[in-house]
This record gives C-alpha cells, sequence and structure tokens, in this order.
C-alpha cells in the first residue's frame, strides 16, 4: 500500500509537470526548478535582509521603533519588510515542494543520502530563522514568542534551564535577548550557505538558478503580495501589560498553537519524532543490489568524458603508470556510483560498463529484437 | 523513380527500433517481449537511462536493419539521473561528444522526450514517425 502511495503521488506530480509543460514550455517550468526556487528566495531574503538591518537597531527600546520607522519612514520601507516575509513564507513552501518531489519520484536516497540529511538540517534551521526572525520586532506576538519558547526549551530534562538561560541571554528578557535573537537570526542564515554547500556535495553541475522569465515573475508576485498585504506589528511589547496580540503565520509560527494544545513535552516528543521520522525514512525502502560502473583498464583512454558526464561526482581521472601509452585511468568510486549509465553513454571505447547490462548486450539485443521483427 | 517506389515500404512495414530509457513512459503492460502492442514493427530495447545510448547503439540498429530509430528519454529537465536525457539530446544534435557517425541516416532517427503517463501519445508519436521514416525511404533517402 505505501509503494501504491508512492507511485500514485508521483503520477500526480508528473501529470502536473505534462500540463505545465504544454502552457509554459519545459525549459521554463516551474516544477523542473524545484530546488533552484527555495534558492531564489533565499537570495531576494539576503537583499531584502541587508536593507531593513541597515535602520534596525536590536534593543529592547530600540527594536520595535525602528522597525516602524522602516515601516513608516524610509521609502518604500514597508514593501521592503513585506517582501521579507513574504519570500520567507514561499521559501518554505518551495522548499517543501522539493521535498516532496524528490520524495516521490525516489530521487532521496542511496546516491542522494547527503542532500536528503543535509535538506533536513536546512529544514531546523530555516524553522529557527524564522522563529527568532519574528522576535526582532518586538510587538506583542515576539514578547509571547520568547516567553514561550524559554518555557519550551526549559522543558527539557537535565540541559533545559541551561538552554532557556542561553536563549534568553540573562537571568530576565533583557538587550542581550534581543542580541541573541539576532545572531540566531542572521548568524544561522550566513550558516545556511556552509550548509547549502554539503547540500550540493556530490552532485555535479546543480541546478541553483530559476531563468530570469521565471525569476521576474515570482519576484513580481511577491511584490504585489507585499503591497496589497504589507507587514505590519501589533503594539509594541510591554512588560506591565498582559499579551494578546498573535497573528498567525502557518509557516514559521505553526509550532505555538501546537504547544498551546499538546503542551511543551509531547511537542518536544513530536518535533523530535518528525526529525527522526525523516533522517529514518530512506531506510523504509529496499535498496537494489548494489553494482556500479566497471572500468576496463586495457580499454580506458583517458579522455575524460566519462568523469565529466558522471552527474553523481563518482568518477575521478587517477594518473597511471602501469606501462600504458595513456597517462590517467577513470576510477569509479563504488557507493557514489547510481547505476545510470551515463558513462556508458559518454565511453566511445567500451572502456566502463554497467555490469549488469553491458553495451555489447544492449546491441545484441537490439539485433536480436531487429532479426525476430 | 518507379524502381525507389517498387523498393519503399509502406509505413506498416517500416521496422522502428526504439532504445528508450526504462524511467520514461511506462511500457510495461505495452510490452510483448520487445514488440510495442498496438503498433506493427516497432520494438522497443530498454536501458537504465537516455544518458547510457552510445552512437554506436544507433549506428548498430540501422546496420541490423532497421528502418528507423528512436531515442527516447524522460521529458527535458526532469531525468531521474539529472542530465541523461539533455545529454543524449545533444549527442543526437552532434553537440557532445561521442558524436554519430555521418553515415547514420540522421532523417530516419528521433529523440523522443515523454515521462511516463505518455503512453498513447507516445505510441502515437511512434506511428507519425513511421509515416516519416515511409516518407523518406520513398524519396530514396
Amino acid at each position: 500500500m505505501f509503494t501504491t502511495l508512492v507511485r500514485t503521488g508521483q503520477k500526480v506530480i508528473l501529470r502536473i509537470e505534462d500540463l505545465l509543460n504544454k502552457i509554459f514550455t519545459a525549459e521554463e517550468n516551474i516544477l523542473y526548478y524545484h530546488g533552484a526556487l527555495p534558492n531564489f528566495f533565499m537570495w531576494i531574503l539576503f537583499l531584502s535582509g541587508l536593507l531593513l538591518f541597515v535602520y534596525y537597531i536590536p534593543t529592547l527600546e530600540g527594536a520595535y521603533q525602528s522597525v516602524e520607522y522602516i515601516t513608516r519612514k524610509v521609502p518604500y520601507g514597508d514593501m521592503v519588510r513585506g517582501i521579507h516575509r513574504y519570500a520567507a513564507d514561499a521559501m518554505l513552501l518551495t522548499v517543501l515542494l522539493h521535498a516532496m518531489r524528490v520524495y516521490f519520484t525516489d530521487r532521496y536516497r542511496e546516491y542522494r543520502i547527503i542532500a536528503w540529511y543535509s535538506g533536513i538540517a536546512l529544514s531546523v534551521m530555516m524553522s529557527i530563522i524564522g522563529i527568532s526572525g519574528y522576535i526582532l520586532v518586538w510587538d506583542e506576538r515576539s514578547y509571547q514568542i520568547v516567553l514561550k519558547m524559554s518555557e519550551f526549551l526549559a522543558a527539557v530534562p537535565f540541559i533545559g534551564q541551561s538552554m532557556s538561560h542561553a536563549f534568553i541571554n540573562d537571568d530576565v528578557i533583557s538587550n542581550y535577548t534581543m542580541s541573541m535573537a539576532f545572531f540566531l537570526h542572521t548568524g544561522i542564515s550566513f550558516s545556511l550557505l556552509v550548509m547549502l554547500w554539503v547540500h550540493y556535495m556530490r552532485i555535479s553541475r546543480p541546478v541553483v538558478n530559476v531563468t530570469w522569465s521565471i525569476g521576474c515573475l515570482l519576484g513580481g508576485l511577491i511584490l504585489i503580495i507585499s503591497g496589497i498585504l504589507p507587514a505590519t506589528s501589533g503594539p509594541e511589547a510591554n512588560f506591565t501589560v498582559e499579551p494578546k496580540y498573535f497573528d498567525m503565520d502557518w509557516f514559521y509560527l505553526w509550532i505555538f498553537p501546537v504547544m498551546k494544545i499538546l503542551g511543551n513535552g509531547w511537542t518536544w516528543l513530536l518535533v523530535i519524532a518528525g526529525i527522526t521520522f525523516s533522517v529514518l525514512l530512506p531506510n523504509f525502502v529496499k535498496s537494489r543490489d548494489h553494482e556500479a560502473a566497471e572500468v576496463n583498464k586495457d580499454k580506458c583512454v583517458g579522455c575524460k568524458l566519462c568523469s565529466i558526464d558522471c552527474p553523481y561526482e563518482a568518477i575521478y581521472m587517477s594518473p597511471r603508470n602501469d606501462g600504458s601509452r595513456f597517462k590517467e585511468i577513470a576510477v569509479v568510486i563504488d557507493d557514489r556510483c547510481a547505476e545510470c549509465g551515463l558513462c556508458v553513454g559518454a565511453c566511445n571505447f567500451d572502456a566502463i560498463e554497467l555490469p549488469f547490462y553491458t553495451s555489447p548486450t544492449v546491441m545484441d539485443d537490439v539485433r536480436i529484437a531487429l532479426q525476430n521483427a | 523513380m518507379s524502381e525507389t517506389v517498387e523498393k519503399s515500404k509502406t509505413a506498416k512495414e517500416t521496422k522502428i527500433l526504439v532504445i528508450a530509457c526504462e524511467r520514461s513512459v511506462n511500457l510495461e503492460k505495452d510490452l510483448d517481449g520487445r514488440k510495442l502492442k498496438g503498433v506493427e514493427n516497432a520494438l522497443v530495447v530498454q536501458v537504465p537511462c537516455s544518458g547510457m545510448i552510445q552512437p554506436r547503439m544507433i549506428e548498430a540498429a540501422f546496420k541490423d536493419g532497421a528502418d528507423g530509430v528512436i531515442a527516447m528519454g524522460c521529458q527535458i529537465g526532469d531525468c531521474h539521473f539529472r542530465e541523461g536525457n539533455k545529454f543524449c539530446r545533444e549527442r543526437l544534435l552532434g553537440l557532445r561528444p561521442p558524436v554519430i557517425k555521418k553515415s547514420v541516416p540522421k532523417n530516419r532517427l528521433k529523440g523522443l522526450w515523454m515521462s511516463e503517463v505518455q503512453v498513447d501519445t507516445f505510441k502515437k508519436r511512434v506511428e507519425e514517425f513511421k509515416e516519416h521514416v515511409a516518407n523518406e525511404l520513398a524519396q530514396g533517402r
């Protein structure tokens, strides 16, 4: 039943893509850039974040006023703020799309396992960036987030108190709390780049950019939404007043209603179970018997074509000194090999073959098929 | 002229060989051995990815008596192994080494890029290609 579900998911995705191909052509099909989309929004976030950073003051007294200044006084400041908010939502949405696409098309395990694990890490980092970003505004919602988050962290046995203390960065909420939130927001944002480098490991020529037309379309969409529904703050946080305002962002702040319903302990269990499930997901499917491509030493001329074409960086060229007149030989890294045969297609010398279906066998099959017809 | 017409085949008689990626059009229920059900004289050999198709395989197919050859992969932009179909297309166009020999009749060689769910479209395209090949043969090309 599980397999049927995955197969159906794949068929649905393929049918949608086929439809989009007919409307936009394959070169401009948005779903073929599912990995580049979050990246596109990330750059928008870096850029708009930089503009906000120019005026933002990360202190208890300054934060709310500076955000209000950006929104009301700075030319197009409300627009930039809106872009920053909606691009963040769009990024998470496209990350979910990306994750679903690779899951249903079975492109997340075996030779792609590094991308899957680093993807989980990236998602967790994004959630922390999102939540800490909502603290920076320092309205009543921010105040509630700090209160609930510190309780949530304190609920962990043994290390909870220290974690909560580190998060508040003092015994009580102070300017240090703001600097901590500011660090979590910007510091982890830049760490995304490091984790993305891990995410691209073993992927030759990753598709990291959308086309100009898709970029303009989505950028324009974000611009229009931020014009129609500008991002706003609630009332300024005040320690003497019970905070009530909590405008919901279901992409990043979903954990707070969950905390309210389930309580801290169960929410922790849910979060840990969710991450563990994602980490274990690739193990639920049985791997095929692995038979990596093999290089024939006598035939390889060291032309590099297979190592260039390999989509998973599984082939490298190694200098040879076995008396051959050729200087280099292709070497296959077995556990990176996806058994796709792209190297076979690139080789004009029959020097690299998939053991389970060699190119002479393919040609035999072609001959037999034609003879019997 | 009359001789060439006599030698040439009708669309039905032309032999088409499809070297297909096993992840593109799902032919599980539409293959009888290597014969494509519903289309006469159409044979299918499946490989793990269209990127595995060597120019030599195409040359061999023509040498072994195919009138037309189709190299089929998934839709461009969507390859399970990331770039296989793009590489295959570039090879068919002569833009990526190894290139196809000049002796191969490129007018009877076709690249087809379809996803798993497009079985009916695939059969229609093969039929169209058969007619095209018959036309080309009739004109002695």
